[in-house]
C-alpha cells in the first residue's frame, strides 16, 4: 500500500481459526502490513475509536457480520458516521450471502462485500486476491 | 326438542288429522243419507195423509151428489157422486200400498174401507130406488140412519188413521231434525278436532323453530369462537414457523463457521502433510536408514486418508447445511400470484430435459393442463423437480412413458405427473417427502432433498401432494392446487 504511514489492517473476527486463515492467505499474497485482531465488537470499536487512529493512522477494515456482542453492521455504520474514520476503506467479510444483508451493507457504505467461501480452495484464493487488491489500492489517512 | 321428535309429533298430529276427517267425513254421508231417508219417510206420511183426507172427501162428494139428486130429482147432481165412486177403489187400493209396511194401519184401513164400501152400498142403493121412481122408500132408506151410521163410521177410521200417521210423521219429523242436529254436531266436533289438531301441528311447529332458531343462533356463537381461536392458532402457528425458519437460518450460519475452520485446517493439515511427506522422500535419498516405516506409512497413507474422510464428511455437511438454508429461504421468500400457462410451463421444462429423456429412450407426453393462479417460480421448481424424478427413475427393462395431466374440480386444479418407471414401495411413501431421505435402490446421485422442497413448495402454494405408487409399476403424483392463490394465504402458508 503506497502511503507515507504504514495502513495498518484492523481485522474484526469473532472466529478465531477464521482469523487465522485470513491472516495466512493474506500474508502468502505478499500483503506484509500489521494486522491487528479484535475478536468482539467493543473492544474492535475501543481501538477505531481510540487515540491512534484519532492521530491519522491510516486503516483498512475487514469486519465480519457475526459477532456476539453486537452485528458487524452497527460497527460499520458507526464507522461510516465518525469524521475520523469514515473514509476508512471496509471491506466485509462473512459467511452470509442473504442479499438483503449486502444491500444493507453497501448502504451503509462499505467498500467491498465478500462472502467467505465454505470450500477452503474457493476461500484461499478469495482471501489471496483480497490480499491483491490490497497491495494496489490507496488509502487515505484518517 | 330433536327433529326427530319434532317428525314423529308432526306425523302423529297429522295421523289424527286426517282420521278426523275420514270420520267426519263418513258420519257425514252416513247422517246425510239418513236425514234423506228420512225425509222421504216425512213426505211418505204426508202423502198418506192426503190420501186419507181424499178418500174421506170422496167419501163426503159421494154423500153430497145423492142428497141433491134425491132433493131435486136432477140427474146433474149425481156427477160428485159418480166420480166418488169411480175414483174411491183407486184410493183406497193406493192407501194400502202405501201402508203395505205397517200393520196397525192395514188394519185401521180394513175398517175404514168397509165403512166406505157400506157407504157407497147405502148410497147406490137410495140413489136406484130413488131412480126407479119410489121416492118415498128412498127417503125412508136416508132416514133410517144407515147411511148416516156408515159416513160416522168412515169419519172415524179416517180420524183414527190421520191421527195415526200424524204420529208417525210427528216421530219420522223429530227423527229427521235429530239426524240433521247430530249431522251438525258431528260437524262442529270435527271442525273443533281439525282446528285443535291445526293449533296443536302449529305449537309443535313454532316451538320447533324457535328452538332451530336457538340452535342457529348458537352454531353461529360458535362459529364465531371458532374462527376466533382458528385465528388465533393461525397467528400462533405463522409465528412459531417463523421461528423455526428464523431458526433455521441461524443455524445453518452458525454451522457453517466451524465447517470453514474444519476444511480450512484440514487443507492446511494436507499442505503441512505434503510437505513433510516431501522431506521424507529427500530423506529418503539421501540416508534411508532414517526413515521409519511406520512414519512413511502414516505421512504417505494414514494422513491422507483421514484428511480423506475429513473433507469428503465436510463436503456432505455443507451440502445438508445448504439444502436447509434453501428451505428456509424459500419458506421466507413471499410467493407472488400470477396467471401461470401450465402447459407451456411443463413443455418447457420437458424441452430441457430433452437429453435426458431421449438418452433414456422415454418419451413425456404433455396432456391438457389448467391454467391457474399462483407462484410461477414455486411452481416450476415443484414441476422440474418431479418430471425429472420420473426421467431419473425409470425402469430400464421397458420404455419409459411419463404422462402429465391435468383436470379442474371446483375452486382446485389436480395435476398428475405419471411415470412407469421403477416405482417406491408403500412403506417410503412418507419417508420420500422427508429431508434427506431417499427410497429404493441407491444408483442415481441425489442428496434426499427435491421431494422435500416440493412438498414445501407445495404446500407454501396451499396445495397438497400425494404418491400412488407400486414397486415395478409406476408412481403417480398428485398435485391438488386452488384455482387462485390468494395473497393473504402468504402468511399463513409460508
Amino acid at each position: 500500500m503506497t502511503t507515507q504511514q504504514p495502513v495498518l489492517i484492523v481485522m474484526v473476527e469473532d472466529d478465531d481459526g477464521h482469523a487465522r486463515l485470513i491472516e495466512k492467505n493474506i500474508r502468502r499474497a505478499g500483503v506484509n502490513n500489521e494486522i491487528r485482531h479484535f475478536p468482539d465488537g467493543t473492544s474492535a470499536l475501543a481501538f477505531l475509536f481510540g487515540p491512534q487512529v484519532r492521530a491519522g493512522m491510516p486503516i483498512l477494515v475487514l469486519l465480519d457480520l457475526n459477532l456476539p456482542d453486537m452485528t458487524g453492521t452497527d460497527i460499520l455504520a458507526q464507522l461510516k458516521a465518525d469524521e475520523h474514520t469514515r473514509r476508512a476503506p471496509v471491506i466485509v467479510l462473512t459467511t452470509t450471502d442473504d442479499k438483503v444483508e449486502i444491500q444493507r451493507c453497501y448502504d451503509l457504505g462499505c467498500n467491498v462485500y465478500i462472502t467467505k467461501p465454505v470450500d477452503y480452495d474457493a476461500f484461499a484464493t478469495a482471501i489471496r486476491q483480497l490480499g491483491l487488491f490490497l497491495t494496489v489500492m490507496q488509502v487515505p489517512s484518517a | 326438542m330433536t327433529s326427530g321428535s319434532f317428525g314423529r309429533n308432526i306425523l302423529l298430529l297429522m295421523i289424527a288429522g286426517f282420521a278426523a276427517l275420514l270420520v267426519t267425513g263418513a258420519t257425514a254421508i252416513w247422517l246425510v243419507r239418513k236425514t234423506a231417508a228420512d225425509t222421504e219417510l216425512v213426505v211418505h206420511s204426508q202423502t198418506v195423509q192426503n190420501l186419507i183426507q181424499r178418500i174421506f172427501s170422496l167419501a163426503q162428494d159421494g154423500e153430497t151428489g145423492q142428497r141433491g139428486y134425491l132433493l131435486t130429482g136432477d140427474a146433474a147432481y149425481l156427477g160428485p157422486y159418480e166420480r166418488a165412486t169411480a175414483g174411491m177403489p183407486e184410493a183406497l187400493q193406493s192407501l194400502q200400498r202405501m201402508t203395505a209396511d205397517n200393520p196397525a194401519q192395514q188394519a185401521r184401513i180394513s175398517d175404514l174401507t168397509s165403512a166406505v164400501q157400506d157407504k157407497l152400498a147405502e148410497l147406490g142403493q137410495t140413489i136406484s130406488i130413488y131412480r126407479s121412481g119410489r121416492q118415498a122408500e128412498a127417503f125412508a132408506a136416508v132416514r133410517s140412519g144407515q147411511g148416516r151410521e156408515a159416513m160416522a163410521r168412515v169419519r172415524a177410521a179416517v180420524g183414527e188413521l190421520s191421527r195415526a200417521e200424524s204420529e208417525l210423521l210427528g216421530r219420522r219429523s223429530a227423527d229427521s231434525a235429530a239426524t240433521v242436529s247430530w249431522l251438525l254436531g258431528v260437524s262442529l266436533a270435527a271442525l273443533l278436532l281439525i282446528a285443535g289438531v291445526a293449533a296443536g301441528s302449529l305449537l309443535v311447529v313454532r316451538r320447533y323453530t324457535s328452538e332451530l332458531h336457538r340452535a342457529q343462533a348458537e352454531l353461529a356463537q360458535a362459529n364465531t369462537g371458532l374462527e376466533e381461536v382458528v385465528a388465533a392458532r393461525t397467528a400462533e402457528l405463522v409465528r412459531a414457523n417463523e421461528e423455526v425458519q428464523r431458526f433455521a437460518y441461524i443455524v445453518s450460519h452458525d454451522l457453517r463457521s466451524p465447517l470453514v475452520n474444519i476444511m480450512g485446517f484440514t487443507s492446511e493439515l494436507d499442505a503441512s502433510r505434503q510437505a513433510i511427506a516431501r522431506q521424507f522422500e529427500r530423506l529418503a535419498e539421501t540416508a534411508p536408514g532414517l526413515v521409519g516405516e511406520e512414519a512413511k506409512l502414516a505421512v504417505e497413507e494414514d494422513l491422507p486418508e483421514a484428511i480423506g474422510f475429513i473433507r469428503a464428511s465436510t463436503t456432505k455437511m455443507d451440502r445438508l447445511i445448504n439444502a436447509i438454508l434453501k428451505l428456509s429461504r424459500d419458506g421466507r421468500r413471499t410467493p407472488t400470484p400470477e396467471r401461470i400457462a401450465v402447459g407451456d410451463m411443463v413443455a418447457a421444462i420437458a424441452a430441457t430435459l430433452q437429453q435426458q429423456t431421449s438418452a433414456a429412450g422415454a418419451e413425456i407426453e404433455i396432456g391438457a393442463l389448467p391454467a391457474l393462479v399462483s407462484d410461477r417460480l414455486a411452481l416450476e421448481q415443484i414441476f422440474s423437480n418431479l418430471i425429472e424424478n420420473a426421467v431419473k427413475y425409470l425402469d430400464a427393462s421397458r420404455p419409459g412413458r411419463i404422462a402429465v395431466r391435468g383436470r379442474a374440480a371446483g375452486p382446485r386444479i389436480v395435476y398428475e405427473i405419471a411415470d412407469n418407471g421403477r416405482g417406491i414401495d408403500p412403506k417410503d411413501h412418507e419417508r420420500i417427502f422427508e429431508l434427506f431421505r431417499r427410497s429404493g435402490a441407491q444408483d442415481r446421485p441425489g442428496e434426499g432433498l427435491g421431494l422435500s422442497f416440493v412438498r414445501n413448495s407445495v404446500r407454501r402454494l396451499g396445495g397438497t401432494i400425494t404418491v400412488a405408487s407400486a414397486p415395478g409399476r409406476g408412481s403417480t403424483f398428485t398435485l391438488d392446487f386452488p384455482r387462485v392463490l390468494q395473497r393473504s394465504n402468504e402468511s399463513l402458508a409460508a
